[in-house]
């Protein structure tokens, strides 16, 4: 009975987490009009990282407090009840066999959370590699969607050009439906996409080696709501009519062994009641209960170890010359409104949502442009898409201010970066040939190029008048459109690069 | 069958059927007559106006008759709203929509394949909402649609274009006017362009020649020409009002190197001042001389 209600609720957050993530797109409209980033907005321990990188008090209201208040009150509820990432474990488990003994390595996934919480500290934000919440909206949004997306519309393809009478038609109108509910409007396309979704599938498979293996051993989250569960009022108890049989330890989520003495662990249980369903003997019980749990034993050694590695972290993914400002890539040409390179790395959770809403699919995860700290950040790689003149998608969808909500005005101020010409390539200035794309599709209301009329001389002496576009370095944004529709295929004769964006006190060309 | 085909089977039949001679040639001179080369109008609101310029040119029924498949196609190029001029007044395309439907057109389909993102600017232009309202099928142009085809110009032989356009039973093209780098002027010609597909940025290393081609191979039945704000600066996307002119102006034709030279004169330019208008007479597509041409002007 009580299991049936959880899975419910599993199922039910679990459809939410989806729609949201599907409404993560753009209708045309400014905004989106839901809370899309509801979930990540609610997590403690981006909540908790991101405060302690950041030093910033402007977080402490948050609706992670309710999640932290629920864990208080009734141990990983979460975890058990909520979490997409556990409903996700727990459909695969049913997949197949996985072991009934546990590992034991319980204590792995608090280590893990020290070493996040320990480089938080000293400013340096990991969570967002691990946080289940994360991890999924990112594997999701850069690997698993796309991926969905690539292999229905190749189906509805392959039948619509086959173009077979009545199934044709049959399927375009279900291709149709598919498109308006969950289907993109674009084919998404990401690069680390099959790495990123290994990653996950792996993560999600290892629930076939033992039931719920991330959330037992790997997960920092649930570690961070274990610790805080110490307290929780919700127990579980065995009345004398335990015989010891083991039925639920085969059932049980946490891997917790709940028979033996002492056995069951506040901190383990994700409230799952299973145990109390399948006890043959009704033996088992949750209740409320002020009785004071055993506090967590990791080993003092474990633990100083963890914690030193965590600050050990913070100087080595630092000393890269990519910090100087002469030296940076210049290919890391954030999204506008992105703080410092310095303050966005300290809050960026590395969820995807910007790069899953960016209507030109432009945002693009980085690999290693930003250092190892930039790892899954959001970088525009404008030979892939630009940045829409007028949308403010991502700073709408960011869930810790890595990126900063702008409204269109205050968002056409903004430069992201700066366009510059390759006059070896550009055909007016070398081929004597016609195009000006780069001018035609410049958004500013001013327009940042600019023409200047030219005569050049052909190979065979014929004098041509030509246009020869000229970036005006005050007014270019740097939003890559002329990049983007640059008919140079492959390497383009007019390139954005970083240099000027506005986040950068150093990073700059002008003078004043 | 094509419109293309239709058209000229259309004129095979009707040359054929016995109409009563004299009475064919009376009422056909009598139709003549009252059909000039170009109709324009000037009035406060862009429904009235388009009403009357169609009136002017001839009714709606000339171009659209019962049972039609008709594309609509306007400029959604660029994400901005319609005070900035940059896309076709929104108004303007209901009005042309509502009376394709009125002639009995089966089908209204309205479309473009824009240079921004096309769900922004579907929805700030105001076209798909306008469009749709009054009953117009209002889609995203789909790739899979678009389809090599034989264009046989002397520039612009072979090139992927949209499959519903050329297909359609009649094409209405109607085009804002405005500034542009390398033509000087977007007007009719120029917003055809949304009809094509692939890497077309590089039909601008010859655009007059191409947009001649492409012109002569879609042959829009119709050119409505929204002049009710134009752009004269920083075209063809615009972003500042002052750039914008209010000129309350519709003007349509069948002529489509006609429309386009009576646009020259909207921003103070000669016809031939447009390469794509001198290359398109010199090619038989049109007339751009507007001396000889009729031209009938209707103040609202």
């Amino acid at each position: 009975m009580l299991r049936n209600i959880r899975r419910a609720s599993q199922g039910i957050f679990l459809l939410i987490f989806l729609y949201l993530f599907l409404q993560t797109e753009s209708k045309g409209a400014n905004e989106l009009g839901y809370p899309v980033k509801i979930f990540l907005d609610a997590d403690p321990l981006l909540w908790l990282t991101t405060a302690l990188a950041t030093r910033s008090p402007e977080r402490l209201l948050s609706l992670a407090l309710i999640i932290i208040a629920a864990t208080a009150l009734l141990g990983r509820v979460f975890c058990g009840w909520a979490c997409p990432l556990g409903a996700l474990n727990d459909l695969a488990a049913r997949l197949g066999h996985h072991r009934q003994r546990p590992l034991g390595w319980f204590r792995l996934k608090y280590l893990i959370l020290l070493f996040i919480l320990a480089a938080s500290v000293f400013t340096l934000q990991l969570a967002g590699f691990v946080d289940p919440l994360s991890l999924t909206i990112r594997s999701l949004a850069l690997s698993i969607y796309p991926a969905f997306s690539h292999a229905v519309s190749a189906v509805f393809d392959a039948i619509y050009v086959a173009q077979i009478p009545v199934l044709t038609d049959a399927s375009e109108a279900v291709y149709s439906l598919l498109k308006k509910t969950v289907l993109p409007f674009r084919p998404p396309q990401f690069h680390q996409a099959f790495f990123l979704g290994a990653l996950f599938l792996g993560i999600i498979g290892l629930s076939l080696v033992e039931r719920r293996f991330w959330c037992r051993y790997l997960c920092p989250l649930g570690a961070l709501l274990g610790i805080l569960s110490r307290w929780a009022l919700l127990k579980r108890s065995a009345s004398e009519g335990c015989d010891g049989c083991g039925a639920c330890m085969a059932s049980c989520r946490g891997g917790m062994g709940p028979v033996a003495e002492g056995g069951w662990k506040v901190s383990e249980c994700v409230a799952c009641m299973a145990c109390d369903d399948v006890c043959p003997q009704a033996a088992v019980r949750f209740g409320f209960s002020r009785k004071k749990a055993r506090a967590l034993d990791l080993g003092r050694r474990r633990v100083v170890a963890s914690v030193a590695a965590g600050i050990a972290a913070v100087p080595l993914v630092r000393i890269t010359p990519l910090s100087k400002a002469v030296a940076a890539d210049p290919a890391l040409i954030r999204p506008p409104g992105a703080l410092s390179e310095a303050d966005f790395l300290r809050r960026c959770a590395k969820c995807g949502e910007c790069m899953k809403v960016c209507l030109t699919g432009g945002l693009q995860p980085a690999l290693l442009e930003g250092g190892f700290e930039g790892l899954w950040t959001p970088v525009l790689v404008s030979r892939i898409g630009y940045c829409e003149y007028r949308c403010t998608l991502c700073g709408q969808v960011c869930p810790t201010g890595a990126i900063k909500k702008l409204n269109p005005e205050e968002k056409a101020k903004v430069k992201i970066g700066l366009a510059m010409i390759d006059p070896g390539r550009c055909l007016p200035y070398s081929h004597g040939i016609p195009c000006i794309v780069c001018q035609e599709v410049c958004p500013t209301p001013k327009k940042a190029i600019w023409l200047e009329e030219a005569v050049v001389r052909t190979q065979s002496g014929k004098e041509v008048a030509v246009k020869k576009p000229h970036v005006d370095l005050e007014l270019c944004i740097g939003c890559g459109i002329c990049e983007t529709k640059c008919p140079l295929l492959g390497r383009p004769a007019i390139t954005v690069t970083s240099l000027g964006e506005s986040r950068s006190k150093d990073n700059q060309l002008l003078l004043g | 069958m094509n419109r293309r085909e239709f058209l000229k089977s259309a004129v095979v039949t009707g040359a054929a059927l016995s109409v009563p001679p004299v009475l064919g040639l009376l009422s056909g001179s009598l139709e003549a007559a009252g059909r000039p080369d170009l109709c324009v109008v000037r009035g406060s609101s862009p429904v009235a106006s388009v009403r009357a310029v169609l009136d002017g040119i001839g009714g709606i029924g000339r171009f659209v008759s019962r049972g039609d498949i008709v594309v609509v196609k306007p400029n959604i190029g660029w994400d901005r709203t319609p005070e900035y001029a940059a896309n076709t007044n929104p108004e303007v395309v209901a009005a042309v929509v509502g009376l394709c439907i009125e002639a009995g057109a089966k089908k209204v389909k309205v479309f473009d394949h824009p240079v921004s993102d096309a769900r922004r600017t579907y929805r700030q232009s105001g076209i798909a909402e306008a469009a749709a309202a009054i009953g117009a099928e209002v889609s995203f142009t789909d790739d899979r649609k678009f389809r090599e085809m034989r264009i046989g110009g002397n520039t612009l032989k072979v090139w992927p274009l949209y499959t519903e356009a050329v297909e359609a039973d009649k094409l209405i093209n109607i085009p804002i006017a405005k500034v542009h780098g390398t033509s000087r002027l977007t007007l009719g010609m120029k917003n055809l362009m949304g009809v094509m597909g692939g890497w077309r940025g590089r039909i601008h290393q010859r655009i007059d020649e191409s947009l001649v081609d492409l012109a002569a191979f879609v042959k829009p039945s119709l050119v409505i020409l929204d002049a009710v704000r134009i752009l004269t600066a920083n075209g063809p996307q615009g972003g500042d009002l002052r750039d914008v002119k209010r000129l309350d102006m519709v003007v349509a034709g069948t002529d489509q190197v006609a429309v386009d030279a009576f646009g020259a004169t909207l921003f103070g330019l000669k016809p031939a001042d447009l390469g794509y208008v001198r290359i398109g007479q010199q090619a038989g597509l049109g007339k751009m001389d507007l001396e000889k041409l009729s031209i009938r002007k209707i103040d609202l």
